[in-house]
Protein backbone atom coordinates (compact mmCIF):
# COMPACT_ATOMS: atom_id res chain seq x y z
CA UNK A 1 0.00 0.00 0.00
CA UNK A 2 2.71 2.42 1.11
CA UNK A 3 4.69 1.41 -1.90
CA UNK A 4 1.84 1.79 -3.93
CA UNK A 5 0.88 5.91 -2.88
CA UNK A 6 4.48 6.18 -2.89
CA UNK A 7 5.19 5.47 -6.85
CA UNK A 8 1.65 7.37 -7.57
CA UNK A 9 2.76 10.48 -5.74
CA UNK A 10 6.46 9.73 -7.31
CA UNK A 11 4.38 9.69 -11.01
CA UNK A 12 2.59 12.74 -10.26
CA UNK A 13 5.68 14.99 -8.95
CA UNK A 14 7.49 13.63 -12.58
CA UNK A 15 4.31 14.94 -14.57
CA UNK A 16 4.63 18.00 -12.87
CA UNK A 17 7.79 18.76 -12.82
CA UNK A 18 7.78 17.81 -16.76
CA UNK A 19 4.55 20.37 -16.65
CA UNK A 20 6.51 22.76 -15.34
CA UNK A 21 9.50 22.46 -17.34
CA UNK A 22 7.84 22.12 -20.23
CA UNK A 23 5.88 25.65 -19.90
CA UNK A 24 9.21 26.79 -18.97
CA UNK A 25 10.52 25.99 -22.21
CA UNK A 26 7.10 27.55 -24.25
CA UNK A 27 8.02 31.09 -22.56
CA UNK A 28 10.81 31.89 -24.30
CA UNK A 29 9.76 31.35 -27.79
CA UNK A 30 6.50 32.97 -27.15
CA UNK A 31 8.54 35.79 -26.14
CA UNK A 32 10.73 36.15 -29.04
CA UNK A 33 7.72 35.82 -31.29
CA UNK A 34 5.86 38.79 -29.53
CA UNK A 35 8.43 41.39 -28.92
CA UNK A 36 6.47 44.80 -28.79
CA UNK A 37 8.00 47.52 -27.96
CA UNK A 38 6.06 49.01 -24.61
CA UNK A 39 3.11 51.22 -25.32
CA UNK A 40 1.98 53.68 -22.69
CA UNK A 41 2.61 57.22 -21.66
CA UNK A 42 4.69 55.78 -18.35
CA UNK A 43 8.35 55.68 -18.84
CA UNK A 44 9.54 54.40 -15.66
CA UNK A 45 7.00 51.12 -16.99
CA UNK A 46 8.02 51.09 -20.15
CA UNK A 47 11.70 51.09 -19.61
CA UNK A 48 10.67 47.95 -17.16
CA UNK A 49 9.27 46.35 -19.99
CA UNK A 50 12.01 47.03 -22.15
CA UNK A 51 14.33 45.29 -19.53
CA UNK A 52 12.52 42.52 -19.26
CA UNK A 53 11.98 41.92 -22.70
CA UNK A 54 15.17 43.02 -24.11
CA UNK A 55 16.67 40.23 -22.17
CA UNK A 56 14.24 37.66 -22.61
CA UNK A 57 15.02 37.29 -26.44
CA UNK A 58 14.25 40.68 -28.08
CA UNK A 59 17.93 42.27 -28.17
CA UNK A 60 17.68 42.21 -31.70
CA UNK A 61 15.24 44.62 -31.28
CA UNK A 62 16.97 47.19 -28.85
CA UNK A 63 16.92 49.60 -32.08
CA UNK A 64 12.95 49.83 -31.93
CA UNK A 65 12.59 49.55 -28.42
CA UNK A 66 15.06 52.60 -27.89
CA UNK A 67 13.19 55.06 -29.98
CA UNK A 68 9.76 54.12 -28.41
CA UNK A 69 11.56 54.94 -25.14
CA UNK A 70 12.18 58.10 -26.67
CA UNK A 71 8.81 58.57 -28.02
CA UNK A 72 7.53 57.71 -24.66
CA UNK A 73 9.39 60.07 -23.18
CA UNK A 74 8.67 63.05 -25.32
CA UNK A 75 5.54 63.03 -23.83
CA UNK A 76 6.43 64.01 -20.24
CA UNK A 77 9.60 66.40 -20.94
CA UNK A 78 11.90 66.79 -17.77
CA UNK A 79 15.35 66.69 -16.67
CA UNK A 80 15.03 63.33 -14.86
CA UNK A 81 14.25 61.50 -17.70
CA UNK A 82 17.70 62.40 -19.04
CA UNK A 83 19.38 60.07 -15.73
CA UNK A 84 16.55 57.31 -16.63
CA UNK A 85 18.27 57.27 -20.36
CA UNK A 86 21.55 56.82 -18.67
CA UNK A 87 20.55 53.79 -16.16
CA UNK A 88 18.97 52.45 -18.88
CA UNK A 89 21.78 52.34 -21.24
CA UNK A 90 24.05 51.57 -18.60
CA UNK A 91 21.92 48.20 -17.63
CA UNK A 92 22.15 47.38 -21.48
CA UNK A 93 26.14 47.21 -20.70
CA UNK A 94 25.77 45.38 -17.78
CA UNK A 95 23.35 42.95 -19.70
CA UNK A 96 25.79 42.72 -22.84
CA UNK A 97 23.46 43.88 -24.87
CA UNK A 98 25.85 46.76 -25.62
CA UNK A 99 29.57 47.27 -25.20
CA UNK A 100 30.30 50.90 -23.00
CA UNK A 101 31.49 52.36 -25.98
CA UNK A 102 27.89 51.74 -27.86
CA UNK A 103 26.23 52.52 -24.53
CA UNK A 104 28.57 56.11 -24.54
CA UNK A 105 27.71 56.64 -27.59
CA UNK A 106 24.43 56.66 -27.91
CA UNK A 107 23.85 58.30 -24.63
CA UNK A 108 25.66 61.11 -25.51
CA UNK A 109 23.92 61.55 -29.13
CA UNK A 110 20.48 62.40 -27.54
CA UNK A 111 21.90 63.57 -24.63
CA UNK A 112 25.34 65.01 -24.64
CA UNK A 113 26.65 68.56 -26.03
CA UNK A 114 29.52 66.91 -27.73
CA UNK A 115 28.89 65.81 -31.24
CA UNK A 116 30.08 61.72 -31.46
CA UNK A 117 29.79 62.12 -35.19
CA UNK A 118 33.30 64.20 -34.73
CA UNK A 119 34.80 60.75 -32.90
CA UNK A 120 38.04 60.37 -34.89
CA UNK A 121 41.82 59.09 -34.42
CA UNK A 122 43.53 61.52 -37.63
CA UNK A 123 44.17 65.42 -38.13
CA UNK A 124 41.70 67.27 -39.01
CA UNK A 125 43.60 67.69 -42.40
CA UNK A 126 44.15 63.92 -42.95
CA UNK A 127 40.48 62.42 -41.91
CA UNK A 128 37.84 65.08 -41.69
CA UNK A 129 38.62 67.10 -44.48
CA UNK A 130 39.07 64.56 -47.43
CA UNK A 131 35.09 63.55 -46.12
CA UNK A 132 34.00 67.47 -44.89
CA UNK A 133 30.44 67.17 -46.27
CA UNK A 134 29.39 64.09 -44.48
CA UNK A 135 31.14 64.74 -41.33
CA UNK A 136 28.51 67.65 -41.55
CA UNK A 137 25.78 65.97 -42.47
CA UNK A 138 26.23 63.13 -39.44
CA UNK A 139 26.52 66.27 -37.08
CA UNK A 140 23.50 67.58 -38.83
CA UNK A 141 21.35 64.40 -38.15
CA UNK A 142 23.22 64.22 -35.23
CA UNK A 143 21.77 67.84 -34.07
CA UNK A 144 17.91 66.36 -34.82
CA UNK A 145 18.62 63.94 -32.37
CA UNK A 146 20.00 66.31 -29.42
CA UNK A 147 16.76 68.35 -30.36
CA UNK A 148 14.65 65.12 -29.24
CA UNK A 149 17.02 64.27 -26.18
CA UNK A 150 18.05 67.34 -24.92
CA UNK A 151 15.06 69.51 -25.98
CA UNK A 152 11.87 67.45 -26.48
CA UNK A 153 12.64 64.97 -23.55
CA UNK A 154 14.93 66.59 -20.96
CA UNK A 155 13.63 70.17 -21.37
CA UNK A 156 17.30 71.16 -21.24
CA UNK A 157 17.10 74.08 -23.77
CA UNK A 158 20.53 75.81 -22.48
CA UNK A 159 22.65 72.35 -23.35
CA UNK A 160 20.56 72.34 -26.54
CA UNK A 161 21.37 75.67 -27.29
CA UNK A 162 25.54 74.85 -26.55
CA UNK A 163 25.19 72.17 -28.90
CA UNK A 164 23.61 73.97 -31.82
CA UNK A 165 25.88 76.82 -31.21
CA UNK A 166 28.77 74.24 -31.15
CA UNK A 167 27.32 73.26 -34.39
CA UNK A 168 27.21 76.40 -36.11
CA UNK A 169 31.26 77.31 -34.71
CA UNK A 170 32.45 73.59 -36.15
CA UNK A 171 30.82 74.28 -39.59
CA UNK A 172 32.82 77.46 -39.79
CA UNK A 173 35.99 76.27 -38.49
CA UNK A 174 35.80 73.52 -40.29
CA UNK A 175 35.64 75.15 -43.64
CA UNK A 176 38.35 77.38 -42.67
CA UNK A 177 40.99 74.69 -41.70
CA UNK A 178 39.96 72.65 -44.80
CA UNK A 179 40.65 75.18 -47.04
CA UNK A 180 43.83 76.12 -44.97
CA UNK A 181 44.53 71.98 -45.14
CA UNK A 182 44.60 72.53 -48.89
CA UNK A 183 43.35 70.02 -51.53
CA UNK A 184 43.52 66.47 -50.93
CA UNK A 185 45.90 64.13 -52.47
CA UNK B 1 26.10 99.28 -71.02
CA UNK B 2 23.44 99.34 -68.33
CA UNK B 3 24.21 95.48 -67.36
CA UNK B 4 27.75 96.24 -67.35
CA UNK B 5 27.40 99.44 -64.60
CA UNK B 6 25.52 97.13 -62.95
CA UNK B 7 27.46 94.59 -62.57
CA UNK B 8 30.02 96.94 -61.60
CA UNK B 9 28.57 98.13 -58.94
CA UNK B 10 27.97 94.39 -57.47
CA UNK B 11 31.79 94.15 -58.03
CA UNK B 12 32.27 97.23 -56.30
CA UNK B 13 29.48 96.85 -53.32
CA UNK B 14 31.12 93.60 -52.45
CA UNK B 15 34.06 94.96 -52.50
CA UNK B 16 33.51 97.42 -50.34
CA UNK B 17 31.85 95.37 -47.70
CA UNK B 18 35.21 93.19 -47.18
CA UNK B 19 37.46 96.47 -47.07
CA UNK B 20 35.24 97.90 -44.40
CA UNK B 21 35.86 94.56 -42.60
CA UNK B 22 39.65 94.55 -43.31
CA UNK B 23 39.43 98.26 -41.14
CA UNK B 24 37.78 97.08 -38.54
CA UNK B 25 40.08 93.87 -37.86
CA UNK B 26 43.02 95.93 -36.22
CA UNK B 27 41.60 96.31 -32.82
CA UNK B 28 39.88 92.60 -32.35
CA UNK B 29 43.26 91.55 -33.82
CA UNK B 30 45.34 94.18 -30.89
CA UNK B 31 42.98 92.43 -27.95
CA UNK B 32 43.31 88.91 -29.44
CA UNK B 33 47.27 89.08 -28.93
CA UNK B 34 46.79 90.29 -25.42
CA UNK B 35 45.59 86.79 -24.05
CA UNK B 36 48.52 84.74 -24.72
CA UNK B 37 46.71 81.74 -26.50
CA UNK B 38 48.05 78.39 -26.13
CA UNK B 39 47.11 77.89 -29.17
CA UNK B 40 49.42 80.28 -31.59
CA UNK B 41 47.19 81.46 -34.14
CA UNK B 42 47.49 85.13 -33.83
CA UNK B 43 51.43 85.56 -33.34
CA UNK B 44 53.17 89.13 -33.34
CA UNK B 45 53.45 88.56 -37.36
CA UNK B 46 49.76 88.12 -38.28
CA UNK B 47 48.80 90.59 -35.86
CA UNK B 48 51.27 93.01 -37.87
CA UNK B 49 50.19 92.03 -41.11
CA UNK B 50 46.17 92.51 -39.64
CA UNK B 51 47.40 95.95 -38.58
CA UNK B 52 48.85 96.65 -42.05
CA UNK B 53 45.76 95.56 -44.01
CA UNK B 54 43.87 97.76 -41.72
CA UNK B 55 45.43 100.64 -42.46
CA UNK B 56 45.36 100.34 -45.95
CA UNK B 57 41.65 99.94 -45.93
CA UNK B 58 41.05 103.04 -43.47
CA UNK B 59 42.85 104.95 -45.82
CA UNK B 60 41.06 103.84 -48.84
CA UNK B 61 37.84 103.87 -46.83
CA UNK B 62 38.77 107.94 -46.24
CA UNK B 63 39.73 108.69 -50.00
CA UNK B 64 36.29 107.16 -50.64
CA UNK B 65 34.32 108.65 -48.04
CA UNK B 66 35.33 112.33 -49.61
CA UNK B 67 34.88 111.56 -53.16
CA UNK B 68 31.51 109.82 -51.72
CA UNK B 69 30.58 113.09 -49.95
CA UNK B 70 30.91 115.54 -53.29
CA UNK B 71 29.35 112.85 -55.59
CA UNK B 72 26.52 113.21 -52.88
CA UNK B 73 26.20 117.02 -52.89
CA UNK B 74 26.37 116.82 -56.75
CA UNK B 75 23.68 114.51 -57.05
CA UNK B 76 21.28 116.15 -55.14
CA UNK B 77 22.30 119.50 -57.07
CA UNK B 78 21.38 117.99 -60.36
CA UNK B 79 18.17 116.66 -58.81
CA UNK B 80 16.79 119.95 -57.28
CA UNK B 81 18.17 121.72 -60.49
CA UNK B 82 15.20 119.00 -61.88
CA UNK B 83 17.67 118.09 -64.79
CA UNK B 84 16.14 114.77 -65.16
CA UNK B 85 14.43 114.32 -68.17
CA UNK B 86 16.51 118.33 -69.37
CA UNK B 87 19.81 116.58 -69.83
CA UNK B 88 20.08 119.33 -73.27
CA UNK B 89 20.06 122.21 -70.38
CA UNK B 90 23.53 123.67 -70.62
CA UNK B 91 23.71 123.85 -66.46
CA UNK B 92 23.03 120.47 -65.99
CA UNK B 93 24.89 118.62 -68.41
CA UNK B 94 27.31 120.82 -66.65
CA UNK B 95 26.50 119.27 -63.64
CA UNK B 96 26.49 115.69 -65.14
CA UNK B 97 29.93 116.41 -66.05
CA UNK B 98 31.37 116.58 -62.96
CA UNK B 99 29.56 114.42 -61.33
CA UNK B 100 30.70 112.15 -63.92
CA UNK B 101 34.39 113.04 -63.20
CA UNK B 102 33.62 112.64 -59.40
CA UNK B 103 32.73 108.78 -60.28
CA UNK B 104 36.08 108.82 -62.45
CA UNK B 105 37.96 110.15 -59.39
CA UNK B 106 36.31 107.21 -57.05
CA UNK B 107 37.15 104.83 -59.58
CA UNK B 108 40.80 106.19 -59.81
CA UNK B 109 41.19 106.33 -55.70
CA UNK B 110 40.34 102.68 -56.16
CA UNK B 111 42.72 101.31 -58.73
CA UNK B 112 45.22 103.45 -56.64
CA UNK B 113 44.96 101.72 -53.29
CA UNK B 114 44.02 98.60 -54.73
CA UNK B 115 47.37 96.75 -55.19
CA UNK B 116 48.62 97.83 -51.82
CA UNK B 117 45.57 96.18 -50.39
CA UNK B 118 45.83 93.32 -52.91
CA UNK B 119 49.25 92.81 -51.37
CA UNK B 120 48.15 92.72 -47.49
CA UNK B 121 45.68 91.44 -47.95
CA UNK B 122 47.16 87.93 -49.57
CA UNK B 123 50.21 88.61 -47.06
CA UNK B 124 47.77 88.31 -44.15
CA UNK B 125 45.63 85.03 -45.40
CA UNK B 126 48.58 83.12 -46.16
CA UNK B 127 50.02 83.69 -42.58
CA UNK B 128 46.60 82.69 -41.02
CA UNK B 129 46.55 80.17 -43.46
CA UNK B 130 49.83 78.55 -42.27
CA UNK B 131 48.58 78.56 -38.55
CA UNK B 132 44.84 77.57 -39.08
CA UNK B 133 46.65 74.78 -41.03
CA UNK B 134 49.62 73.54 -38.19
CA UNK B 135 46.83 74.45 -35.10
CA UNK B 136 43.77 73.14 -35.62
CA UNK B 137 44.14 71.05 -38.69
CA UNK B 138 47.35 69.15 -38.39
CA UNK B 139 47.68 69.21 -34.34
CA UNK B 140 43.88 68.64 -33.74
CA UNK B 141 41.27 65.84 -34.71
CA UNK B 142 37.94 66.71 -35.37
CA UNK B 143 37.09 65.49 -31.94
CA UNK B 144 39.95 67.80 -30.14
CA UNK B 145 38.57 70.54 -32.24
CA UNK B 146 35.20 69.76 -31.26
CA UNK B 147 36.86 70.08 -26.98
CA UNK B 148 38.53 73.47 -27.75
CA UNK B 149 35.59 75.15 -29.30
CA UNK B 150 33.11 73.83 -26.68
CA UNK B 151 35.91 75.23 -24.26
CA UNK B 152 37.02 73.90 -20.87
CA UNK B 153 34.23 74.74 -18.62
CA UNK B 154 31.52 71.68 -19.44
CA UNK B 155 28.80 73.56 -16.51
CA UNK B 156 25.88 75.60 -17.70
CA UNK B 157 27.22 79.03 -17.41
CA UNK B 158 29.71 78.43 -19.48
CA UNK B 159 28.71 79.73 -23.01
CA UNK B 160 25.58 81.56 -21.36
CA UNK B 161 27.25 84.68 -21.34
CA UNK B 162 29.25 84.63 -24.38
CA UNK B 163 28.27 86.48 -27.62
CA UNK B 164 26.11 85.06 -30.85
CA UNK B 165 27.96 84.02 -33.40
CA UNK B 166 26.80 85.46 -36.21
CA UNK B 167 27.80 83.79 -39.59
CA UNK B 168 30.21 84.98 -42.12
CA UNK B 169 27.97 87.48 -44.81
CA UNK B 170 25.10 89.71 -45.07
CA UNK B 171 25.57 91.90 -41.74
CA UNK B 172 26.19 95.20 -41.73
CA UNK B 173 29.90 96.36 -41.03
CA UNK B 174 29.57 97.94 -38.16
CA UNK B 175 28.09 95.32 -36.50
CA UNK B 176 29.91 92.63 -37.89
CA UNK B 177 32.43 94.54 -36.01
CA UNK B 178 30.85 94.86 -32.90
CA UNK B 179 30.21 91.10 -33.15
CA UNK B 180 33.88 90.32 -33.79
CA UNK B 181 35.16 92.87 -30.61
CA UNK B 182 32.42 91.03 -28.26
CA UNK B 183 33.55 87.96 -29.23
CA UNK B 184 36.80 88.89 -28.07
CA UNK B 185 36.46 91.15 -25.52
CA UNK B 186 33.78 89.01 -23.57
CA UNK B 187 35.56 86.15 -23.38
CA UNK B 188 38.47 87.07 -20.95
CA UNK B 189 40.74 84.95 -20.19
CA UNK B 190 39.39 81.84 -22.29
CA UNK B 191 39.85 82.60 -25.36
CA UNK B 192 41.04 79.92 -27.88
CA UNK B 193 37.60 78.73 -28.35
CA UNK B 194 36.94 82.40 -29.81
CA UNK B 195 40.29 82.56 -31.23
CA UNK B 196 39.68 79.74 -33.29
CA UNK B 197 36.32 81.28 -34.91
CA UNK B 198 37.68 84.51 -34.77
CA UNK B 199 40.94 83.29 -36.93
CA UNK B 200 38.30 81.29 -39.23
CA UNK B 201 35.88 83.40 -39.73
CA UNK B 202 38.92 86.35 -41.30
CA UNK B 203 40.63 83.66 -42.55
CA UNK B 204 37.50 83.09 -44.93
CA UNK B 205 36.90 86.46 -45.39
CA UNK B 206 40.24 87.53 -46.39
CA UNK B 207 39.74 84.38 -49.12
CA UNK B 208 36.85 86.40 -50.48
CA UNK B 209 38.22 89.78 -50.11
CA UNK B 210 41.45 88.26 -51.83
CA UNK B 211 39.60 87.36 -54.60
CA UNK B 212 37.26 89.89 -55.06
CA UNK B 213 40.04 92.64 -55.07
CA UNK B 214 41.14 90.73 -58.66
CA UNK B 215 37.66 90.98 -59.86
CA UNK B 216 37.72 94.76 -58.88
CA UNK B 217 41.07 95.38 -60.69
CA UNK B 218 39.81 93.62 -63.92
CA UNK B 219 36.80 95.59 -63.87
CA UNK B 220 38.03 99.09 -63.31
CA UNK B 221 39.57 99.51 -66.58
CA UNK B 222 36.80 98.96 -68.12
CA UNK B 223 34.34 101.16 -66.17
CA UNK B 224 36.71 103.95 -66.49
CA UNK B 225 36.38 103.74 -70.21
CA UNK B 226 32.98 103.40 -70.47
CA UNK B 227 32.28 106.81 -67.98
CA UNK B 228 35.18 108.86 -70.24
CA UNK B 229 32.79 107.54 -73.25
CA UNK B 230 30.18 108.90 -70.71
CA UNK B 231 31.95 112.21 -70.11
CA UNK B 232 31.90 113.08 -74.01
CA UNK B 233 27.82 113.09 -73.98
CA UNK B 234 27.38 114.66 -70.58
CA UNK B 235 24.93 112.92 -69.31
CA UNK B 236 24.02 110.96 -65.37
CA UNK B 237 23.06 107.51 -65.77
CA UNK B 238 20.24 105.94 -63.80
CA UNK B 239 23.22 103.62 -62.86
CA UNK B 240 25.59 105.80 -61.94
CA UNK B 241 22.88 106.93 -59.24
CA UNK B 242 22.26 103.48 -58.21
CA UNK B 243 26.11 103.31 -57.55
CA UNK B 244 26.24 106.00 -55.37
CA UNK B 245 23.43 105.13 -53.53
CA UNK B 246 24.95 101.76 -52.71
CA UNK B 247 28.17 103.45 -51.74
CA UNK B 248 26.65 105.52 -49.66
CA UNK B 249 24.47 102.57 -47.95
CA UNK B 250 27.61 100.98 -47.40
CA UNK B 251 29.70 102.92 -45.83
CA UNK B 252 27.20 105.01 -44.21
CA UNK B 253 25.35 101.70 -42.91
CA UNK B 254 22.11 102.21 -44.36
CA UNK B 255 19.39 99.36 -43.98
CA UNK B 256 20.95 95.83 -45.26
CA UNK B 257 19.74 91.98 -44.77
CA UNK B 258 19.99 91.16 -41.02
CA UNK B 259 20.76 87.04 -40.14
CA UNK B 260 19.35 85.93 -37.20
CA UNK B 261 21.78 85.25 -34.56
CA UNK B 262 21.48 82.39 -32.34
CA UNK B 263 20.79 83.51 -28.86
CA UNK B 264 20.01 81.21 -26.08
CA UNK B 265 16.42 80.77 -25.54
CA UNK B 266 14.77 81.50 -22.18
CA UNK B 267 13.57 78.82 -19.99
CA UNK B 268 14.58 76.81 -16.87
CA UNK B 269 18.52 76.27 -16.08
CA UNK B 270 20.30 73.35 -17.05
CA UNK B 271 19.66 70.38 -14.10
CA UNK B 272 23.45 70.12 -13.72
CA UNK B 273 23.29 66.20 -14.28
CA UNK B 274 26.04 64.32 -15.01
CA UNK B 275 25.86 60.35 -16.42
CA UNK B 276 28.30 58.27 -15.89
CA UNK B 277 28.09 57.86 -19.69
CA UNK B 278 29.14 61.36 -20.37
CA UNK B 279 31.51 61.99 -23.00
Amino acid sequence: MNSSIKSKLGGLVTVAALTASLAACSSNPTQATTCTPPQGPNLESALSKARFDLETGCEHEFDAYFQRLLTIAEGDPKQENKASFSDFLLWTNDAGLLSKRQAREIYNRYFGVKYVSLISDYSVCQQTCPDQSAVMRDMNRELGDKEQGLLRISADRLNYTRASNLYQETELVLEATCEACGPVE
Amino acid sequence: MKTAMTRDWKVTQRFLRQLLTGCLLLPVAAHAGSTAPTIKLFPTTVLEEIKHTGNVAAEMETGLQAVIGRLDEQQQLYMESKCEGNEGDPGCERIARQLGKSYLEMLNVMADKLPEMETAVNATSSSLEKRIRMELGQKKTSWTLQELLIGEESGASATASQPSLRGRSGMRLSDRFSQYYKLVARSGGKTNSSLAVIASDIYLDMQETSSLIARTREEISRATLMEQLNQSFGTITPEMQEVVAGVKAILFGEEQDVIPMAIPPAGPADSGYESALQM
